[in-house]
């Protein structure tokens, strides 16, 4: 006699008969889908032969369900972070200066980092393939990508300060080196810090 | 011949037993009732905040235009969005979709708002729980989509939750769902059965957290600090992230280093050895000060919290039963243990079965002793 015939049912094996083989055909078909379909936007990020092939096939899914995501936090390296400083001019000559992450206007801290992922937006856009990498990076003219993108953030400062042009500049806060530090440098250290302009727009793009 | 024969032939017979244990055994829904809490607590609060920045992000002006928003999804396709468009001059359709795109009047906006901060507070509380898990996913995704740019992890792992809290039954526990039930019933009602779907759902959290960490870890091997172990000395110097001022580890350089490269190995490694039962409470315990580390430590309260939210995927249900359901998560335990006792021949108990044999009979003598 099968001993495994003779064993008294257990809650699992009952409760596998629950679903239908072809339920769980189907439902087993699916799942591998998904989770093929997780790995694709990683192995994209930075690209790779076998995202390439993937991507296309999958864009429409993972697209659709939000999931092209490369999940490298704080990957490849921790580098410095990134601000915008701007200006507003109004028609009466005065001025609205200001900094976007802000601590002490952006809060809570959740709202913070809202305003901040902002500014590191437009500092993660590649350049433009036509751009001459030997450009220092004060002086690297704007990619479609980020001149999309600070236009954008200028239509919201003239619009939330009632402003006739703005001048905008991103600034990159360098990390100092633990040598540094111990010698008593500050984080806030002016010689951490250096600007690229980012340029000056008037009214509502077209 | 015949022994390569038959080790393939066991070989495929094991993987799809186990296939079908890892799938498709029933789970009670108490972990994924208790992700559902959390998660919804989550959305609830990150959603909450955009209320403070609801026309600066989301009305007529704000910080992404409507125009940058649907661009930015093509920015993001890179090289196959040059080779479409250098093949046939056309651009590849996007699939990202959000209904704030089709909003225009600030009352609009304010309405939609309002209903999905209901959503994310029924969910929470587990009113009508199906029909919110739903929306909830689908409102979650409108913000995220609407707003590339202001986004960073913690949107990431919320979509994640809210679409495989969509999967399973997750109002059977701890839910208003669960205590009307029970008013109708005029009685204390039993723990709901072990479903499929529930462990589907609890299946699909797992092994997302494992993809996230896997990546994660792999994407820091890329970068030379993380390698030669100051990446960590990146993190609390960064001035703009900074919420607990760490810089005396600058005189810690040894100390920094084991952090890094500790980071880095656990994430590596945290896809294999969150398997074993035995390695799984060490595992998890390291998920905690890394994830208190960021939220703390770099002011990312809501991330850090979001993901220590995954990792409960984790935990078995009869565990989180012993906590939150006391005297009658030890009747199931009870139970369960005279049950496994009658079925002493089958194999492995399954994870998603509601108490291990083991633990449950630890579970039932300390009841005994109580």
């Amino acid at each position: 006699m099968n001993s495994r015939h003779a064993e008294p049912p257990t809650d699992r094996r009952l409760d596998a008969k629950r679903w239908s083989a072809p339920a769980r055909i189907v439902v087993s078909l699916l799942l591998a889908w998904h989770v093929v379909g997780l790995l694709v936007w990683p192995l994209s990020v930075p690209q790779s032969i076998l995202g390439d092939a993937l991507r296309p096939i999958y864009r429409p899914y993972l697209e659709a369900a939000y999931l092209t995501h490369g999940y490298k936090f704080f990957g490849p390296d921790p580098g410095p972070s990134h601000l915008i400083r701007y200006d507003v001019a109004r028609a009466d000559g005065s001025h609205a200066q200001g900094v976007f992450p802000d601590r002490n206007e952006h809060w809570p801290r959740l709202l913070y980092h809202r305003h901040f992922m902002l500014s590191e937006f437009v500092n993660s856009q590649p350049p433009d393939a036509d751009v001459d990498p030997r450009l220092p990076w004060e002086r690297r003219p704007l990619s479609a990508a980020e001149q999309t993108y600070v236009r954008s953030y200028a239509d919201h400062l003239l619009a939330a300060n009632q402003g006739q042009s703005v001048s905008l500049e991103l600034v990159e806060h360098l990390i100092p080196e633990p040598a540094d530090v111990l010698r008593g440098m500050k984080l806030d250290d002016q010689r951490l810090y250096r600007v690229r302009p980012l340029g000056t727009f008037t009214g509502k793009m077209p | 011949m015949n022994l390569v024969v038959n080790y393939f032939r066991e070989l495929g017979r094991a993987t799809l037993d186990g296939w079908n244990r890892f799938w498709f055994t029933p789970a009670d829904a108490a972990t994924l009732s208790l992700i559902r809490i959390l998660a919804g607590a989550m959305l609830l609060y990150t959603h909450l905040v955009w209320t403070i920045g609801l026309d600066s992000f989301f009305g007529p002006h704000a910080w992404i235009s409507p125009d940058a928003a649907a661009q930015s999804a093509r920015f993001s396709l890179g090289p196959e969005l040059e080779q479409v468009s250098q093949a046939d001059g056309r651009q590849p359709a996007s699939y990202v979709w959000s209904y704030f795109w089709l909003i225009e009047s600030p009352a609009a906006l304010w309405t939609v708002h309002i209903a999905a901060l209901v959503v994310f507070a029924m969910l929470m509380l587990g009113l009508a729980s199906r029909v919110v898990a739903v929306l909830a996913y689908l409102a979650a995704v409108s913000y995220v989509n609407r707003l590339p740019g202001a986004l960073f992890g913690l949107d990431q792992t919320n979509c994640m939750l809210a679409m495989y809290l969509m999967i399973g039954p997750s109002g059977a526990a701890y839910s208003l769902d669960r205590w009307i039930a029970a008013r109708r019933a005029g009685k204390r009602l039993a723990a709901a059965a072990p479903t499929v779907s529930g462990n589907i759902a609890i299946r699909l959290i797992q092994l997302h957290m494992c993809v996230i960490y896997f990546f994660a870890g792999l994407g820091k091997l890329h970068g030379e600090t993380w390698w030669r172990g100051d990446a960590l000395w990146g993190a609390v110097a960064n001035l703009e992230y900074q919420s607990l001022d760490m810089t005396w580890l600058a005189g810690w350089p040894l100390t920094i280093a084991v952090l890094t490269q500790v980071t880095v190995y656990w994430e590596l490694f945290f896809c294999a050895l969150v398997w074993p039962r035995i390695l799984r409470p060490i595992v998890l315990a390291f998920a905690v000060p890394l994830h208190l580390g960021i939220a703390f430590g770099m002011g990312m309260i809501t991330f850090g919290l979001a993901m220590l939210i995954g990792c409960l995927s984790f935990v078995p249900p009869w565990l989180v039963r012993r906590v939150f359901d006391g005297a009658a998560a030890r009747e199931v335990e009870n139970k369960t243990e005279a049950r496994a006792g009658q079925g002493r021949g089958a194999q492995g108990a399954s994870e998603a079965a509601p108490v291990p044999r083991r633990f449950g009979a630890v579970a039932a003598r300390s009841a005994r002793v109580k």
